[in-house]
Formats: structure tokens, sequence, C-alpha cells
């Protein structure tokens, strides 16, 4: 191999490589971490919610009519969505989880240590909302419907039981989660919970929050003039039903509108869209940047080859075959990828710390590096064939011509 | 050592065919050094590009060594031109980015051979052109004599049994070119086959024979010296 020769000829061509390179470690830069930050997003938008979001849709009640009773239309709604042939169950809540919206609060084990409190997102819900949102309950029993307290939004007294997520027990007690039942945890305002029950997973309603996973579901019904219920139906059965019950809770109460019908798939897709569009707008920032430098690299091979073709042709006549023509451009373009990519490499690692400490963002696992260096070689490589084919073709007659 | 039989040579382009070289037939044995002269076009380089297997020819055969070598693929050429031809061109043509050792190693490192012999074969033919002490130089640092004699170093470096020379002392002044015919003359007596293309008489003058072309044909082929070595048909 030709390495030594090369890289001295190179050292006497610097600005050239010097440009490819330096775009090499910048395309690298920006690829690495933009595809790390892809893969933290995919895994973000990838984490199951808890619920059974394939079959769960919501609708939102808003009374408007003098004589709109909130309590009595929830009971009513509520035993016409279960009766309806194809849905599993059927609750009121006042949050969706990862919808964006909804409560939050902090629990402690004593009361009034506000400093050592635990946050977690609070859902208000009816009877049977574990079955409704599909949970896995994993220590303690469900809540009964003596357990439910219908109160008005002013209220600050909160049912005596809740049922917690094992991610927050874990949080609370430092225990596993069957330990956490029986006991009680306290609200900021000092009231003491009991924990009946732990389910393995319901996610926060904000997705990006760091406490996604520290969920408490309070057996609560809160009366405010607005209900959103949430309807488990059998497999299959969603399409079908959600015009179905549209239709049905608005021919059984003319004082109240329907709002929000959607799916719980609908409503990840909307809280998660600025991740996805992200994701979009960074792969087609990857696409332009990966073409540019490939594009860089064949224009300066295609110069290079052009500006040394006689020498190709000399080299021709003294014996080089095709072969060694072709792996000498595949080498050169090696060496000049190689420094771009050692140069991207101690790029990638300092924008990654920029990152980190200007927007929190979590620190790139280290195999991203070698990764990128990798891809960015074999582009280099792929984007370097087809002159350095072309190289290899130039005829040796080329050495005695004048011109 | 180099026999060619009816060679014909004809550049085909949509519009026209130029006949370059026309029924060439010719031996050169062992040990010989010829000139070739003609006028420009005359199929003078045309010729030393199909001796050299730099180029193919249209009909007619060649054999070199005994070996027929129109069927050879395009790598046995390259190797054949590695280990058996020599080349020295009229512009030098070295390598501008390497400096002299490098340039000398050129048809080394496609012969695949260990660096320590490179080395020793590389610092012996700069040795035998005078410029050792300059193997680290450009060739931009040099006269057009010294670079002509680093390409010399470097047709010599893979012991070639047969050396083309196109004009090599075209772009060098009298006095160099003395220096030069010199060097070609000594290698000639050291047992290399040479060819050399020159527009200059006189250098022709100092071949053993000299072979004029004149329209792609031998014109005239005339026995300067050794005569009892050569044979040239016309």
């Amino acid at each position: 191999m030709e390495f030594g020769p090369i890289l001295r000829a190179l050292l006497r061509n610097k600005l050239g490589v010097v440009l490819i390179a330096l775009q090499i470690a910048f395309t690298m830069t920006v690829i690495v971490n933009a595809v790390y930050i892809i893969n933290q997003r995919g895994e973000l938008m990838q984490r199951p919610s808890g619920v059974d979001e394939d079959n769960l849709f919501h609708i939102r009640s808003i009374g408007f009519g003098e004589n709109f009773n909130e309590e009595l239309a929830i009971t009513d709604d509520l035993d016409r969505l279960r009766q309806t042939p194809g849905v599993v169950d059927a609750t009121v809540i006042n949050a969706i989880p990862v919808s964006n919206s909804g409560s939050s609060t902090g629990f402690s084990l004593e009361p009034g240590d506000r400093g050592s409190m635990v946050p977690s997102a609070i859902y208000y819900a009816g009877h049977r909302s574990l079955n409704t949102m599909g949970l896995e309950l994993i220590a303690g029993v469900d809540f009964a419907e003596s357990d439910v307290l219908i109160r008005p939004a002013s209220s600050n007294t909160n049912a005596g039981s809740v049922i917690i997520t094992r991610a927050l027990a874990e949080r609370l007690f430092s225990a596993d989660a069957q330990s956490a039942v029986g006991q009680s945890i306290f609200t900021p305002s000092g009231q003491a919970i009991r924990v009946i029950g732990v389910v393995r997973q319901l996610q926060g309603p904000w997705p990006l929050w760091p406490e996604i996973e520290n969920s408490a579901i309070f057996p609560e019904i809160v009366i405010d003039g607005s209900s959103m219920y949430l309807i488990r139906t059998e497999a299959g059965e969603q399409d079908r039903l959600m015009p179905a019950v549209e239709e049905m809770l608005a021919a059984s109460n003319d004082q109240r509108i329907l709002r929000q019908l959607r799916t719980m798939a609908d409503t990840r897709e909307e809280s998660y869209r600025i991740d996805s569009v992200m994701t979009r707008i960074l792969y087609v920032v990857i696409a332009t940047l990966i073409f540019i430098t490939a594009m860089g690299i064949v224009g300066l091979a295609v110069f290079s080859i052009n500006r040394r073709r006689k020498q190709i042709g000399t080299r021709r006549a003294l014996g080089a075959t095709q072969g060694a023509i072709l792996r000498y451009f595949l080498l050169e373009n090696v060496m000049i990828s190689g420094i771009g990519v050692l140069a991207g490499a101690a790029l990638s690692i300092a924008f990654n710390i920029f990152l980190v400490q200007t927007f929190n963002m979590p620190r790139i696992d280290w195999f991203y590096i070698p990764a990128g260096m990798l891809v960015l070689l074999l582009v280099g490589q792929l984007a370097v064939v087809g002159p350095s084919r072309a190289a290899a073709r130039i005829a040796p007659a080329l050495a005695t011509r004048s011109v | 050592m180099l026999k060619m039989t009816h060679i014909r040579k004809v550049f085909r382009t949509d519009l026209v065919e130029t006949h370059a070289l026309r029924d060439i037939s010719l031996n050169v044995a062992e040990g010989e050094f010829i000139t070739i002269t003609g006028p420009s076009g005359c199929g003078k380089t045309t010729f030393l590009n199909i001796a050299g297997l730099l180029e193919t020819w249209t009909d007619g055969q060649y054999l070199l060594d005994g070996q027929d070598v129109a069927a050879l693929s395009d790598f046995q050429r390259a190797k054949l031109r590695n280990q058996k031809i020599g080349f020295i061109f009229q512009s030098f043509n070295l390598m501008p980015d390497l400096n002299l050792f490098d340039n000398v190693d050129v048809p080394l490192r496609y012969r695949g051979m260990k660096g320590a012999e490179r080395k020793d074969r590389i610092e012996r033919a700069l040795d035998s052109v005078g410029l050792l002490s300059r193997k680290k130089h450009l060739p931009s640092q040099l006269s057009g004599g010294q670079q002509q004699r680093v390409a010399i170093a470097r047709a010599l470096v893979g012991e070639p049994r047969f050396l083309l020379a196109d004009e090599p002392t075209g772009n060098l002044d009298s006095n160099t070119a003395e220096g030069v015919m010199e060097l070609l003359q000594s290698i000639n007596d050291a047992g290399t086959t040479i060819i050399m293309v020159t527009h200059d008489p006189s250098l022709a003058s100092r071949s053993a024979r000299n072979i004029h072309f004149l329209d792609g044909r031998i014109a005239e082929s005339d026995h300067i010296a050794v005569a009892g070595q050569l044979e040239a048909v016309s």
C-alpha cells in the first residue's frame, strides 16, 4: 500500500484536504448528535403508557343547559356506556395519560414535610377506572364503588384512599410495591391518604416530564361542568363505536355538548407531534448533509483526478494495474476521511458537552462516535468509487501525450 | 527481443479514420540501441506506445521476448510493462508531489517488492544518475536535466531489459542533452535494449540503427554499427 507517499503528497496539498476533512468533521458532528437525539426521542415516543391504548377513546361532555345536572348525567352516561355492546368498560376521569394536560401534586411520608415531597401526576377517576384503562394491579385491591368521592371543584379534600404506580411506591418507600399497601402518604395540605393498591405502570399526562412514571389515582369525581369519559372497547370495535357513542350520548341529553372525541392513539400522536416533526427534520438534515458531503468528496476526487490524468497515465505506463489505481484513490480518500472523522469525533464530543451543559440533554453513548466514524468513512468510499473507477480506466498511452 | 510483423494502427472516429501505422514490420535484437526519427505525425509515438504495450494495435503480430502479447489482458500488460519495460518521457512525467525517492519508488511498489529491497534499489538507481544526495528533494527543486536523470533512474530501478525513450532530450539544452545521451549510451553498453524516438539527427547518428518513419511507414533503416546483430525489414 502507498500509505506513506500518499500522505506526503496530501501534506503538500493541504487546502483541499483540510476543507473536505472539515466538511466531514462538521457533518459527522451534526449526524452523530442528531441520530442520538432521534434515538432518544424515539425511545421516549415508544415508551408504553401503561394503559390499553389500542382500545381506548375519550369524549368530553360539557353541560350548558339550566337543567343540566352533571352528577346525574355522569351516572346515566356511564350506565349507558357500560351497557353498549362492544364496550369493555367506561369511567369518568379528569385527564388522559400523555395528553399534555392534567394535574400534579407532591406526596410525603410525614405531614407537612414539603422538603421531601415526591412529585406525582394525579388522576381523579370514577369507579372501575383500573379496568377501563387496562391497568395491572400488582399489589393491594381496586377501589370499591363506595370509595368514590363526588365533590365540587372548589373542595380541596381528597378521598381517603389512593392507588399509586410502582415507580411512585418505590420512590416514596424505597421498597417493593407490596410494602406500600396500607401505608399512609400525605398531600401538601397535610391530609393523610391510605395506599390501597399499586399498579405496574400509568404514565402522567406530560410526555417530557422527568417524573412521568409517578402517578396516583384518587377515587373522585370532580363536578366542574365538564366530564371526560374514557371508554375501553373490545379489540377492533373502536372505529365502529366512536361515532355510535357520540350519537348515543348526544341523543340522551340535550343539555350538554360533546367535544374532543378522540382515540388514545390520536392523543399520543398529538402529544408527540413536535418530537415526531423534529425527528423528520433531523432525518432531512442528516440526508442533506450526507449528500452535500458526498458531493464534496466526489467534487474533490474528480478535480484531483482531472488534475492528475497524466500522472495516472504515467503510473499505468510504469506498471500500475487498474486495480492499483482504484486502490490508490480509495486509500487517499480513506486518509482524507480519516482526518475528517478523527476531527469529527472530537467535535462531536465537544458539541455534545455543549448540549448537555446548555440544554440539559443526556450525555451521548460512546458507541455513537465509532459508528459515526464508520458511516462517514463508508460514505467517503462510496462517493469516491465512481471517480476512482474512471481514473482506473485512464489509458496508459496518456503518459506520452503532450497535453 | 521484439518482433513486429505487419502492424497497423487505425484511429477511428465517427467521421474519419486515421492510419497512424501502416504495415510496420521490425525486429529488435537484445542489446540494440535503436533510434526512431521522422516528422511530426509520422507515427513515431504511436509505434513507441505499441512497443511499450501502452496501446493496442489494429492488425498484425507483436512478439515480445517470443510471447504474443496481443491476447494479454490489461492486467497482464501492466505486469509485463512493470517487469520488462522502462519508460523515459520527453517531459519527464515525474510526480510533482513526491520527492525523488518516492518517484523512483513508483514502479517498484507495483511490483510488490519489500521495503528494504526497494530502498536499496532506489538508492543505487539515484546514485547511478548522481542524485542520491537529493533524494528528499521535490522535482520542482531540480533542473530539467536533473529531472530527466531522475526519470531515467525510475526507468532503470526495476532493471528492465527494454527501455523506451520518447524524445528524452526534447526539453533539454544541448549540453544537458549530451549528458543524458551519454547516460543512455552507458545503460545500453550494460546490455539494456533501447528504442529512442528523437527529432535530432545528431543523436540518431549515435545509435546502432536509425529507423526513419514517414506517414506511418518505415521509410528507411540504417545500420550504423554492430550490424551483425541487427535485422530490419522495411
